[in-house]
């Protein structure tokens, strides 16, 4: 693949484009930390540029067949060079506009959400931090580049995670984020550095083309896509570093919509699409990603089923979509992941801001509260909200149905009928959590009518009082308009994106009608099991999976994965490895050098007892020697 | 009649070894530092036979010297002692650690 | 004897600045303690501003030795006065400038023995500076001693928790390591058959046999080596950061680590070469040991200060493993994270005194919830902590990172190891920054002062050079290579 000349204005646009939000973060840390209002205009101002700036980017390069590339130097360093530079193909530019308009809606959404917030300047540094960072990532021309932004985002994940800080789970959510990202990053890097070593680059056109075979063995390629995809696992919060994403619900609302869910942890998925010709050379691995991809999305759908917790709801339903985009890379859709990744940014970021106004106007996470407290008066969230989880639940003519759709068709092309199964029981799954929270928000059971009219008059009332509440509502409706219309705009963009992959075969061509109708009755069946279970006037409002206590506690516990983990930490490493190495630093170095230093000491002690009230012994020892020495040399 | 300078060294040796003698075994202060001047007198014995012995007035200079200095040294060593005896109350070498 | 300077003598005014501080210092009465500060910060500001136009000065298309003033002064042993900078020593002069500045500057409100406390610090510093110029085997040994004597004083007055225990531990093990160096630099010295200390004569290939070299290079390795906290001689070095004063962790952290670790570059690897390449898997072995230990032994520390400690050891292990790897990149990644691992401990120790001065408690324990009262003083604090963990566009990450990439070419298991220790070195950094400025606002620390402008000036330069070399790591890499190609092409 060769690189097309670029103008020095598409470089400077996207310079400009990526740099911008650094230089607001910088200014609102440095500056403009007591002013809140000009914070925001700083962030807001820095991320409208870099919005118009993709948007100019992605429509000048909209019949884009070869990728343009531009590199300068970062550092040199003997034979390490690390380049800095951008790489425009039909996936980044994608993806830089999918990053841009969420932030861009995110923070518009936040002068509402984190009004009055003691911390308001510093949440709009942290974002403008993240906006670099991410936009920054998608435009990486070499994985070194893409790894350093990844830690950055990371970075911001953390701090925007524990944002308020005071809270205790929110500070150890972070922490927690930090490090089990961290635990895949570490393989991510390892895999880098393998390849590095028999490559000798990172340039991601390189690794793409297909002269790696040449060079690396098959066993090679397999290690070090596995250890890639580890970062993938840690980032996207796939099976077994899972656990992190539902904790990291302590952040505000809009940087779940923004960070957890649309764009950040989209990241991994991102880079696997990124390198998907590199994983394309190993069929291993590729397996490997489509059990791990599958293993998460069914793990966190159950989850999903039994939490009362509204966020951690969408939290389990991130990391099962990431899941079926990672099953649909991995089952050979180029496409088809791409696509679930565009479409799902906007209907799940849609969902976290709707919950946001809930929890905004109720002060609770609570799904039942939310819904005896009135929830359902709030009607454009409520509507926005349903049609988000339409889209979530893959019905038509939402967005999410036709990317589901072409996932399934993937799976469905693929020799393993196991996988297609996994994936259909995971639309039933998810069409079940999904408006399972719809039904006890929209038909609360607890409370008698009256006292809910009451509460959502005193709360319409608040509501027209709300001066914040246009800023809230807007973002909603253009992605609530997103989320109807992407699906339909599915030809042109596979179009758009073959076009870069014009030589990697689409499988697209298997699929057939009777799938559709599968996949869109199973997630019906899983709407009506709600509906009998939730909706209608008798429904206790008890899921079949509550009524099993085993079943509920092992999906209350995460599946205990995360018990194992504390565990693991805690014998391992602070009570084993830790205690150990610091009682061999008190006892064994420091012990031996402090005897070392008493025995001296004592010994001196003792040799000067040797030398009490022994004048006369001397001077006679001193005679005798003086004596000997005398005949020695007398005679 | 003129003494040989033999015996005048034997002389000397003698009362060295008596000073000797009395340096090491006495347990009291006073009685070593007796033996000392001993030890120095002997020395000085030494050399005024030898000034005789070789016409040489160096020697008897010396023993001027030694004279002195024996001097200053037991009026210092004296002090010592005293002060030695005031704070310990005894003047046997052994009680002082 | 003539003295021909080409040019102005840079390095000894260096030197100059810092001997004249001493001397004016000494002739200021007791009480005047202001005037003892402003003497301080000129002079030590005259040094950094030195050593920084001395950095952006050296001409590095030319490289070599350059800056180079020579003047015999013993001429029957050998010794002369011979100083130079080159691409490994401009980086360390500019950090010891840029710590020592800040140090006195973090010192502002010492109220106790003001007179000195400073003069102790110059007479410190002074030996570093000449140290890091010399090129004379005589004068580093004697500037390596004159930098370790103060230390004592400075600990065992000033210094806190276990201060004379700490003092004599660090006494000890330092003078035992220049007790290994003397030996070797006599023998070496010795064995050339050339009669002189002059180390760029000695540096001529073929000087010594493979034999000498080994075995000189051993105890130079262990003798630097114990400055520089090389695993297991390491005890000293947190022991002796809890015990110090703020300024004063600040430059051993900051800059006498760096000092065992550049001894052994300059004196040790220089001269040593083939010694080097043979004894380097026990180097690379040492100083994995040393990172995978440190991060371990701070994870389960509680005070403030020994978790520094702890990370500077583990810090430096990555110093150590990019010297062990005998290629240009180790030589490039292990120079500058000195710089960088000295510019960071200095930030830490910098917030941590300042928070110690506040809340009299560096017990991770009892603090909590500082980021509400004084939050820009935690915002430095965690800055310092983001670096140690290696977040990117810090200035330790790229030095991390080169060191990472040459170990894992030569010795693949223990750059996995290396790179794996990343994980629990973030976990034990966030906990350290979680429970001491995170978590609800303790009552008693309501009252606390955050810190002011000009308190905050020194941290400020601080955090300023980590992301300023965090965001253009290539000048400081383009000068360490200077150095380092011509280097490792001229070896055997």
């Amino acid at each position: 693949m060769t690189s097309t000349p670029i103008s020095n204005w598409t470089v400077l646009m996207t310079a400009v484009t990526a740099v911008l939000p650094f230089v607001a973060f910088l200014l609102i840390m440095v500056f403009t930390r007591k002013n809140e209002r000009l914070s925001a205009g700083l962030s807001i101002g820095a991320v409208s540029v870099s919005l118009a700036g993709a948007l100019f980017l992605i429509i000048q390069y909209r019949h884009l067949t070869t990728s343009v590339q531009y590199a300068g130097k970062w550092l040199v360093s003997g034979f390490i060079t690390i380049p800095v530079g951008f790489l425009l193909d039909p996936l980044s530019l994608l993806m830089l506009t999918i990053v841009t308009v969420i932030c861009f809606l995110v923070q518009i959404y936040s002068l509402g959400y984190m009004a009055g917030d003691r911390g308001f300047s510093r949440y709009y540094a942290f974002m403008s931090l993240f906006a670099w960072a991410m936009i920054s990532l998608t435009l990486s021309a070499s994985l070194f580049q893409l790894y350093v932004f990844w830690e950055l985002v990371g970075l911001s994940s953390y701090l925007l995670i524990g944002f308020w800080y005071e809270k205790f789970s929110a500070s150890e959510a972070g922490k927690k984020a930090f490090v089990m990202t961290r635990l895949g990053d570490v393989a991510f890097m390892l895999g880098l550095l393998l390849v590095l070593m028999n490559l000798g680059n990172l340039d991601i056109l390189k690794l793409n083309s297909p002269m790696v075979t040449a060079v690396m063995s098959p066993g090679l390629i397999t290690l070090s896509a596995l250890l890639i995809f580890g970062g993938v696992v840690g980032k996207s919060a796939q099976f077994p570093l899972l656990t992190w994403l539902p904790d990291a619900m302590e952040g505000p609302t809009p940087v779940s919509a923004l960070l957890h869910s649309a764009t950040m942890v989209a990241a991994g998925v991102f880079l696997f699409a990124r390198l998907f010709p590199f994983f394309s050379h190993s069929a291993t691995a590729m397996t490997v990603c489509l059990a791990v991809g599958t293993i998460s999305m069914l793990l966190s759908s159950t989850m999903a089923m039994v939490s009362r917790d509204i966020k951690q709801v969408w939290a389990y339903s991130t990391i099962s979509q990431l899941g079926y985009m990672i099953m649909g890379l991995a089952a050979g859709g180029y496409v088809a992941g791409v696509f679930h990744l565009t479409t799902h940014a906007g209907f799940k970021a849609l969902l976290f801001l709707c919950s946001g106004v809930f929890i905004h106007q109720y002060e609770t996470n609570d799904m039942f509260d939310i819904g005896r407290k009135g929830g359902r008066h709030l009607k454009t969230p409520m509507i926005c909200m349903v049609i988000a989880a339409a889209a979530l639940s893959g019905l038509p003519p939402f967005s999410g149905f036709f990317s589901k759709e072409m996932i399934m068709a993937q799976l469905a092309g693929l020799g393993n009928p196991i996988w297609l199964t996994a994936g259909l029981a995971g639309v039933f799954l998810t069409a079940y959590y999904a408006f399972r929270l719809i039904f006890i928000i929209v038909f609360p059971k607890e409370i008698n009518d009256e006292a809910a009219q009451e509460n959502s008059a005193v709360h319409g009332h608040e509501e027209t009082e709300h001066h914040h509440d246009r800023e809230m509502a807007w973002p909603l409706v253009i992605l609530a308009a997103i989320t109807v219309v992407l699906g339909f705009g599915k030809k042109m963009l596979q179009g758009f994106l073959s076009g870069r992959l014009a030589g990697v075969e689409e499988m697209a061509g298997h699929h057939s009608d009777w799938l559709l109708y599968v996949s869109v009755s199973l997630a019906v069946l899983g709407l009506v099991v709600t509906w009998m279970e939730f909706g209608r006037r008798k429904a206790g409002q008890i899921g079949f999976v509550e009524r099993i206590p085993a079943l509920k506690s092992l999906f209350l516990e995460r599946w205990y994965i995360d018990r194992m983990y504390r565990r693991l930490l805690d014998v391992v490493i602070y009570r084993g490895v830790s205690n150990i190495c610091t009682q061999n630093d008190n006892r064994v170095i420091d012990g031996s050098i402090d005897a070392v230093c008493d025995g001296t000491v004592k010994s001196g002690r003792m040799i000067s007892d040797l030398h009490l009230s022994m004048i006369q012994y001397k001077l006679l020892v001193m005679f005798v020697a003086v004596f000997f020495l005398a005949l020695y040399f007398f005679f | 009649m003129i003494v040989p300078y033999s015996h005048v060294i034997v002389l000397a040796g003698i009362v060295f070894l008596m000073g000797m003698f009395c340096a090491v075994t006495r347990r009291n202060l006073i009685m070593i530092l007796l033996g000392l001047e001993i030890m120095l007198n002997s020395g000085a014995i030494a050399f005024i036979g030898a000034a005789l012995r070789w016409q040489l007035l160096e020697g008897q200079a010396i023993a001027i010297f030694i004279l002195a200095i024996a001097a200053a040294e037991v009026s210092v060593g004296l002090a010592l002692i005293v002060c030695a005896y005031r704070r310990k109350g005894s003047v046997d070498p052994g009680a002082y650690n | 004897m003539p003295i021909a300077y080409a040019h102005f003598p840079y390095l000894s005014s260096i030197l100059f600045s810092c001997v004249a501080g001493l001397l004016i210092i000494l002739f200021i009465p007791e009480d005047k303690k202001d005037a003892i500060k402003w003497v301080s910060a000129v002079c030590s500001g005259v040094t950094l501003l030195l050593s920084a136009y001395l950095f952006f000065a050296y001409d590095k298309t030319q490289g070599g030795l350059q800056f180079v003033e020579k003047y015999q002064w013993v001429p029957s042993l050998g010794i002369s006065y011979y100083n130079g900078a080159d691409g490994f020593g401009l980086p360390m002069l500019l950090l010891t400038g840029i710590v020592f500045f800040t140090g006195v500057l973090t010192m502002w409100e010492l109220e106790t023995r003001v007179k000195e406390f400073f003069a102790l610090i110059f007479l410190l510093v002074s030996g570093v500076f000449g140290m890091f110029m010399s090129m004379d085997l005589f004068f580093i040994f004697i500037w390596f001693d004159v930098s370790l004597f103060p230390m004592y004083l400075l600990i065992a007055v000033w210094g806190s928790t276990r201060k004379e225990y700490a003092a004599m531990k660090l006494t000890l093990y330092l003078l035992a390591g220049s007790a290994l160096v003397l030996p070797a630099i006599i023998y070496l010295v010795v064995k050339s058959g050339f009669h002189t200390f002059d180390l760029v004569a000695l540096m001529h290939p073929g000087t010594f046999t493979p034999f000498q070299q080994k075995f000189a290079f051993i105890l130079l390795y262990i003798g630097f080596g114990i400055l520089a906290g090389v695993w297991p001689f390491h005890t000293w070095s947190p022991t002796g950061h809890v015990a110090a004063p703020t300024a004063v962790s600040m430059i051993h952290a900051g800059v006498l680590m760096k000092i065992g670790a550049f001894g052994v570059l300059r004196v040790g690897i220089f001269l040593c070469p083939e010694g080097w390449q043979y004894w380097a898997h026990l180097m690379a072995l040492l100083a994995v040991i040393g990172i995978v230990y440190g991060v371990f032994v701070g994870l389960s520390q509680t005070d403030l200060k020994f978790v520094i400690g702890y990370s500077s050891v583990s810090h430096m292990g990555i110093v150590g493993l990019g010297l062990a790897t005998v290629t240009v990149e180790g030589l490039n990644g292990a120079v500058f994270q000195m710089f960088a691992h000295g510019v960071m401990t200095a930030l830490f120790f910098s917030s941590v005194g300042y928070i110690y001065d506040r809340t009299h408690t560096k017990s991770i324990v009892e603090l909590g919830g500082l980021s509400r009262t004084m939050p820009v003083a935690s915002g430095y604090l965690i800055v310092a902590a983001l670096t140690g963990i290696g977040v990117p566009c810090l200035a330790s990450f790229w030095a991390e990172l080169t060191v990472f990439i040459s170990s894992f070419k030569v010795y693949p298991l223990y750059g996995i190891l290396a790179v794996c220790a990343l994980v629990v070195s973030a976990l034990f950094m966030l906990r350290v920054v979680q429970r001491t400025c995170y978590g609800p606002p303790k009552e008693r620390f309501a009252h606390l002062e955050d810190v002011s402008f000009k308190l905050g000036i020194p941290r400020m330069i601080l955090v300023s050079v980590i992301v300023i070399f965090g965001l253009f790591p290539d000048v400081m890499l383009n000068m360490i290579q200077t150095a380092s190609i011509p280097f490792i092409s001229g070896l055997p």
